[in-house]
């Protein structure tokens, strides 16, 4: 029977658990509610660099330490940085969970030293020249830009190689100290544990940290849309892009926009699938829904032969604007549905699964659902549903951004 | 039937052979609701035409474009109002198809692979596109230098047919017909040499029913083999204006099915297994010389291969290539009793962790039964992970030495290539 606690310490840091005695292992994570768009001033890339300098030690341990700790564990354990959160996960068998928590809080401490610092900028740039390499990336950095312009949104994750080559230490030691409050994170265990003891190591390893009021900014998207072509002659293909507006992650309508994005743009047997991909017009077509905090998005994204940028194109435009005139039917709605449903049931079948949805939902929206309420909420998207996003959210304005070998 | 328990994990096993050769295997999880497919058939890059390279890519999608009764739209439709998940990959040995759904699903799904396997449309009208979607990947490698590193070291290292890129040859792809495809398929589809697997909420008797009907007419002949040829090996540049250099190193290996290789693959996991393994920490943390560095073991039936990668910018290139092969060289002096400790927990964690996954268990028997013909229970994994001892490790790694290597860079520039640390 899988049981769900939430508890709060003092100094306003919420522990959410999903316990699930039949489970053969636990995931934990920090998720911290900050990223990229909470980067004001100089900063760009400043949170994924943080996250980067959390795994180079603390006042009590070395960067070795940290992970050779987590190999000792037999750990698999990771972290990234998103646009709006930052999350630090390990997932372990039981009997790690306490060694596991004392050292992933340990990290959220961190020493900052000038030397890692220095050192770790070399690896921040050889990972800004790696996404250089990938155009699916270097064009969705493009349109984020493109498309929410002067909103924080618009700021790139990695930053560039010249603001990560200008950003020193302490500027990093202010973003750290204004944002990793504990308010301001979630920590997050699912699978097989023992709450209580969890709840007395939290207190014992989280409970000193100190209170810090920790805001967001929140500036209405100017959205307008726009074309912009991006030319690279060294590449074999084009790729395009288009984002218009859609459901926030508050959004009661999130659940039909999964189901709409899924129906729209999954990699089988979506309308763009059937448009695109089962023709061979273009290798790869997508249509995704992202539930931002408070602002959200769809995107588009297609690869093509440079010939064919042109009928593409239009194709992903005529295929969205049939959606807006004719909605989805039944079947679709039914299809995706079962889709989402099964991929929900799989991702709840891992604890690492569970906790990343447990731990998301509570930053953006302090609740919880169980994975059976989850599927309810899926179930009850109609074509009446589907309709009342595509009223609220009807694909415009586009931003289209461009990339590939031809000038113009 | 056998029963198997690792730190509570009770799964059971069944395992038959249909009359035509078809290899079926069965895990029953409690614990889960899900059920996931894999089926392998010899029909990868490998048996390829000598001059049809990339026919077995070109064919993993264009089978799935109807089969019996059901022309493409209706399968592919049938098949999302099940909520299956899926996925049909071209690799080198075989075909592979994936699929996870609720298990009550299974009963529908099963059959529609009996379809697509035994009774595929391969329909004059779905060739084209098919063929066009092959031509399309290769010209995105060029796009993605690491993609493309990945395949050049493999075709330069492995002796032929081994080392054939997935993806193919563009001229041979423009010379294929939907008649010559469609010959080549029904000349190398055999139950013989097939692996069926599935794992989860499933019971060993259902399963073996329903493959016994919709697999049981399968025709059975002997999988189609090609002549080996040498490998060229060596060392080799791509020139590129890419950001990063891509560096890829190979040398031979024992096979999986050899008694050592889990001495070997305790031996990855501290080269390159975690963030503390000495890759890691040597190249990226104590020097921050690169992003990406990374080493990984990979097996087919009688060969195997230990491969190096690392991503670079140029002017940091030539550093990290050296300490990439003093790493190497370093290894074969032999590793501490800490990093065999930290290995082996993080194996057996693995084969724990994994064994929640239906997913995961289903791609891990089939994949036993190629290499040792049968599947491992958790129980097996563990007990050979804890039977290797730091004398046992260090002795393997003093006779196993990383030499005769492939080297293969891409970038704006070739690198130097020390011959006497390579060889």
């Amino acid at each position: 029977m899988v049981t769900f606690k939430h508890t709060q310490l003092k100094n306003g840091m919420d522990i959410v658990a999903e316990i699930n005695p039949d489970a053969q292992s636990v995931a934990i994570g920090f998720m911290v509610k900050t990223g990229s768009r909470d980067e004001a001033g100089d900063v760009s890339g400043v949170s994924h660099f943080l996250e980067h300098m959390m795994f180079k030690g603390t006042s009590r341990r070395s960067s070795a330490d940290v992970n050779r700790e987590f190999d000792a564990m037999g750990a698999r354990n990771n972290a990234f940085t998103s646009n709006e959160v930052t999350c630090y996960w390990a997932h372990v068998l039981p009997e790690f969970l306490p060694a596991a928590l004392d050292l992933l809080a340990d990290m959220m401490r961190p020493a900052l030293h000038s030397d890692d610092f220095n050192m770790e900028k070399k690896v921040i740039l050889e990972e800004i020249a790696l996404y250089l390499d990938r155009p699916g990336h270097v064009l969705y950095e493009a349109i984020m830009k493109d498309h929410f312009r002067r909103h924080p949104m618009a700021y790139s994750i990695l930053g560039t190689k010249e603001s990560i080559t200008a950003l020193t230490r302490d500027q990093m030691q202010t973003y750290f100290d204004a944002r990793y409050g504990p308010g301001n994170m979630v920590l997050a265990v699912a699978g097989k544990m023992d709450f209580d003891e969890l709840l007395r190591l939290s207190e014992e390893k989280c409970g000193q940290w100190k209170h810090l009021d920790v805001r967001r900014q929140y500036p209405v998207a100017e959205i307008k849309g726009g074309v912009r072509h991006i030319a690279d002659p060294k590449l074999k293909r084009h790729y395009v892009a288009l984002m218009c507006p859609g459901p926030s992650a508050q959004h009661d309508g999130r659940y039909a926009a999964q189901v709409l994005a899924d129906a729209v743009g999954d990699h089988e047997g979506s309308r763009f699938y059937w448009a695109l991909v089962e023709p061979g017009l273009a290798d790869e077509a997508d249509f995704s829904f992202y539930p931002h905090d408070q602002v959200g998005s769809f995107f588009a994204y297609a690869s093509c032969d440079p010939a064919r940028s042109g009928q593409v194109a239009d194709i992903l435009r005529s295929e969205l604007q049939k959606v807006i005139l004719h909605g989805l039917t039944d079947q679709e709605i039914s299809r995706s549905k079962n889709k989402i449903a099964t991929a929900a049931v799989l991702q709840g079948e891992l604890p690492l699964g569970r906790m990343r949805n447990i731990c998301s939902r509570w930053i953006y929206n302090k609740e919880y659902k169980t994975l059976e309420e989850d599927l309810q909420l899926l179930e009850s998207v109609d074509a009446a549903a589907i309709k009342k996003v595509l009223r609220e959210y009807p694909f415009n304005p586009i931003t289209t951004t461009t990339l590939g070998p031809a000038a113009s | 039937m056998s029963t198997l328990k690792t730190a509570g994990i009770k799964a059971r096993q069944g395992v038959t052979t249909l009359s035509n050769g078809l290899t079926l295997l069965v895990e029953s999880m409690p614990d889960v609701r899900s059920a996931a497919l894999t089926i392998l058939t010899p029909m990868g890059a490998a048996s390829d035409p000598t001059d049809g390279l990339g026919s077995a890519n070109v064919l993993a999608d264009w089978i799935t474009r109807g089969a019996g009764e059901r022309d493409n739209r209706e399968l592919t439709d049938y098949l999302d109002s099940l909520g299956a998940q899926r996925a049909t990959n071209a690799e080198t040995v075989f075909m592979r198809f994936n699929a996870s759904m609720l298990a009550d699903k299974l009963p529908q799904v099963l059959p529609v692979y009996g379809d697509i396997l035994l009774r595929p449309m391969l329909p004059d009208g779905g060739f084209g596109p098919s063929r066009d979607l092959a031509m399309q990947q290769l010209d995105a490698i060029e796009d993605e230098p690491a993609q493309k590193l990945n395949l050049l070291i493999k075709s330069r290292h492995f002796a032929q047919p081994y080392g054939r890129p997935v993806v193919g040859k563009k001229e041979h792809l423009t010379a294929l017909t939907p008649a010559g495809l469609r010959k080549d398929f029904q000349n190398r589809s055999t139950a013989r040499g097939s692996i069926l697997a599935v794992a989860g909420a499933v019971e060993f008797a259902a399963v073996r029913d329903l493959v016994e009907q919709h697999f049981g007419s399968w025709v059975s002949k002997e999988p189609v083999q090609m002549p080996a040829e040498a490998a060229a090996g060596g060392v080799w540049h791509e020139q590129q204006a890419s950001n990063q250099v891509q560096i890829g190193l190979a040398f031979d290996a024992i096979p999986e099915s050899d008694p050592d290789s889990i001495v070997l693959q305790l031996a990855m996991n501290i080269l390159s297994g975690g963030m503390g393994a000495r890759l890691f920490s040597e190249i990226r943390e104590k020097q921050g010389l690169c992003y990406s560095v990374s080493a990984g073991y990979m097996s087919l039936k009688h060969l195997g291969a230990v491969l190096g990668y690392a991503g670079t910018v140029p002017e940091r290139a030539q550093k990290t290539l050296d300490s990439f092969l003093h790493e190497l060289q370093r290894f074969s002096a032999g590793a501490q009793q800490d990093e065999l400790d930290r290995a082996q927990v993080g194996m057996k964690a693995r084969v724990i962790m994994n064994g929640e996954s239906s997913a995961a268990r289903a791609g891990a028997i089939a994949h036993d039964f190629y290499h040792y013909g049968r599947p491992r229970t958790l129980d097996e994994l563990r007990a050979r992970i804890e039977s290797v001892d730091l004398k046992r490790l260090n002795t393997f790694l003093e006779a196993h030495r990383a030499g005769n290597m492939t080297v293969v860079t891409i970038g704006p520039a070739p690198l130097a290539v020390p011959v006497d640390k390579i060889g």
